[in-house]
């Protein structure tokens, strides 16, 4: 009776210090971070008042190579302004403005708006349709995320966060972001057509400390379906929040 | 019997009698003749209706895809559905050395140089076209564009000039888009360094080649124009050659292969997978037409049973009276033969009359295809291929099929025994 009394206290003291010890599942609820939270973050590193840069568009396809440089000016979300100064395609002008996409060429002489289906096509026969090139608001008002567990991306541990579009209309209506677990960059993220067909896979090359930002001045991006097709870019003299004048957003610029 | 054997021959008699067995029933007579026929018809008729086919297709590839050979870079082979213009034929070569180089071949007629390209277009409606650049005064000195009328095509106003900011659209474009002479086509276009490429041409003309895929998605413009926005220099995508006699393709498609190097990639028009796939129809519809005469045979089989069975009697009373197995056989085969013969006769006369009719009034195939068939290479008009060897076939293969079906039952009088033949 004796022991077995002896035993039964026993017991009792080891479930007590088992159950303070945490459980493998609540040590990582601890660690995940919330997902709105962090896709906040990853905005944060890519949105900005004003920027300017120049870029290098790089497009490779089928064992063929061009090179697109421009000049680049952006006001928040609303306006941006291109302008590419390689040898082809000097004097090509884009302007987004009050949500419309407008576009100088030389050879015709002529201001043409683009709209509708124009905007879902490449640019300049990169790997980036306009939409892509001319959509800079955040994926925080357009998204809802959530964490759908940890990887591993080229050596470096991420957090995989999916995103599931607000509105029907988005152009993808879901995303998969690989973020850095110890810098919360972006490394990798996949586009992703209504059906599950991954469309667009983006990888993040280098980026830059910018201020508070780490701003990716170096990656990729392939369209899926063309084969044998990415697209580099790189951007350099990248200045953020400095003052542009308001012609530079101006349809008179274009001309 | 002995007299009638002796007074005309014996098979001459089998046959004279024969003949006048068949008119014993009118109506079961006439029902044969008809089902047979019809089978002879549909045979003589759809012949001609796909050899008209066969020609059109033909013809269309040749005049707007492929000539008699033609040569582009294996790279743009590769690629070929979305038309590449980043991989020109022979590059660093101009399009007018290229030709010259191809008219040195022996047996060419004549060497083209196209450039095709896709376009984007600013208008809502129609959103995409294709860029035809051609030369046109060496396309029209060889081609008729409008293969079912034999003419330019031109409906209105005059095709593009070179070196002019000019093209020409189809009479379906042109109501899509709500285009006219005068208007401009806002369009994109990739060019040979993946740069957009923005054009604003005019429209001077507007034709009707009568072949759905141009009259709604092409937009032809002069080649020179076309080489420099697409930023090709003097080059060109394709070669397209024309042959004196189509019979030499291949030794010309040989020749350029020689002179234009591994890089290039030469077929001939037979290759086109539309030509092949037709051609290797062309079996498949020879069973088609024997199934159906056999099926329409199977009247005649039939009728010959139930005579048979009917005239039980008359075959005792035929056995009785000397004629053997072979003879009272050779009857009933030919009662069938002639039925074959009569059926036949009329069913190739109808379907002659008719695909005589069908090669000199065409048929609009739209009411068929409702306008849908884009990527079939074949006009919108059919003409139909008379040929009297092709009612004299059908003629022969429906008394031939439909005679050989009544083979079976006409033996089966042969084994019918005089002695209880003429009990029942």
């Amino acid at each position: 009776m004796k022991r077995m009394n002896d035993g039964i206290t026993i017991a009792a003291l080891v479930l007590l210090c088992l159950s303070a010890l945490p459980t493998p599942a609540a040590a990582a609820a601890e660690d995940i971070p919330d997902p709105v939270a962090l896709l906040r973050h990853v905005d944060g590193n890519e949105l900005y008042d004003t920027i300017s840069y120049t870029g290098e568009m790089i497009i490779e396809y089928k064992g063929k190579r061009f090179v697109k440089e421009f000049k680049a000016f952006g006001r928040e979300n609303r306006d941006t302004f291109i302008e590419f100064t390689n040898s082809e395609d000097a004097g090509t002008k884009y302007l987004k403005k009050d949500g419309r996409l407008f576009v100088y060429s030389p050879d015709t002489e002529q201001v043409m708006p683009i709209s509708g289906h124009m905007l879902k096509e490449s640019m300049m026969g990169s790997d980036l349709s306009y939409e892509d090139a001319i959509e800079n608001e955040g994926l925080a008002k357009r998204y809802v995320p959530t964490i759908s567990g940890s990887d591993s991306f080229d050596g470096r541990e991420v957090w995989v966060l999916d995103l599931a579009a607000i509105k029907k209309t988005e152009s993808y209506p879901r995303q998969r972001l690989l973020v850095a677990k110890d810098t919360l960059d972006v490394l990798h993220y996949d586009l992703f057509a209504l059906s599950g067909a991954r469309l667009k896979e983006y990888n993040l090359i280098r980026v830059e400390p910018i201020g508070v930002r780490r701003f990716p001045v170096e990656s990729e991006m392939r369209d899926l379906l063309r084969k044998g097709s990415r697209t580099l870019f790189r951007l350099g003299n990248v200045e953020i929040d400095k003052p542009i004048a308001d012609s530079v957003f101006s349809t008179r610029n274009l001309k | 019997m002995k007299g009638i054997r002796n007074a005309v021959g014996g098979a001459s008699a089998l046959t004279t009698i024969a003949w006048r067995n068949i008119w014993r029933n009118r109506r079961r007579t006439t029902l044969c003749i008809v089902a047979v026929g019809v089978a002879v018809f549909f045979n003589v008729f759809m012949q001609s209706w796909m050899d008209g086919m066969f020609k059109g297709v033909e013809e269309v590839v040749r005049t707007y895809d492929t000539g008699h050979v033609i040569a582009t870079s294996k790279r743009f082979e590769a690629e070929q559905e979305y038309l590449p213009v980043q991989f020109p034929l022979a590059e660093g070569r101009s399009a007018e050395e290229l030709v010259s180089l191809a008219e040195s071949v022996r047996g060419v007629k004549a060497a083209l140089p196209r450039i095709v390209a896709y376009a984007s277009l600013f208008d809502s409606t129609k959103k995409h076209a294709r860029l035809w650049g051609v030369d046109l005064a060496r396309e029209l000195a060889q081609n008729d564009f409008n293969v079912a009328a034999r003419s330019d095509g031109l409906v209105v106003g005059r095709f593009p000039e070179p070196g002019k900011n000019e093209c020409a659209i189809g009479t379906v474009m042109a109501r899509k888009a709500g285009l006219a002479v005068g208007d401009s086509i806002p369009l994109k276009t990739v060019s040979a360094q993946f740069s957009d490429k923005y054009w604003n041409p005019l429209v001077v003309g507007i034709f009707e080649f009568d072949y759905r895929r141009f009259d709604e998605d092409t937009i032809i413009v002069p080649i020179d124009r076309l080489q420099r926005i697409l930023g090709l220099a003097q080059g060109t995508q394709q070669l397209v050659v024309y042959a004196d006699d189509e019979r030499d393709s291949t030794e010309i498609r040989n020749g350029l292969r020689a002179l234009l190097g591994e890089d290039a990639f030469v077929r001939e028009w037979s290759d086109n997978y539309w030509v092949a796939m037709f051609r290797s129809m062309s079996g498949i519809y020879t069973v088609v037409y024997a199934v159906f005469l056999i099926v329409a045979s199977f009247l005649i089989v039939n009728t010959m049973l139930m005579v048979i069975h009917e005239r039980i009697k008359e075959i005792g009373m035929m056995g009785a009276l000397g004629m053997s197995r072979r003879e009272i056989v050779a009857v009933f085969f030919l009662e069938a033969v002639f039925l074959s013969l009569l059926g036949a006769a009329a069913g190739a006369l109808v379907g002659g009359v008719a695909s005589f009719f069908g090669s000199r009034f065409p048929i609009d195939m739209e009411v068929f295809t409702g306008g849908g068939m884009k990527d079939f290479p074949i006009s919108g008009t059919l003409y139909l291929d008379f040929s009297p060897w092709t009612v004299c076939f059908g003629f022969l293969f429906g008394v031939v099929v439909s005679s050989l079906c009544t083979l079976v039952p006409s033996l089966k009088s042969a084994f019918v025994e005089p002695v209880e033949a003429l009990r029942r």
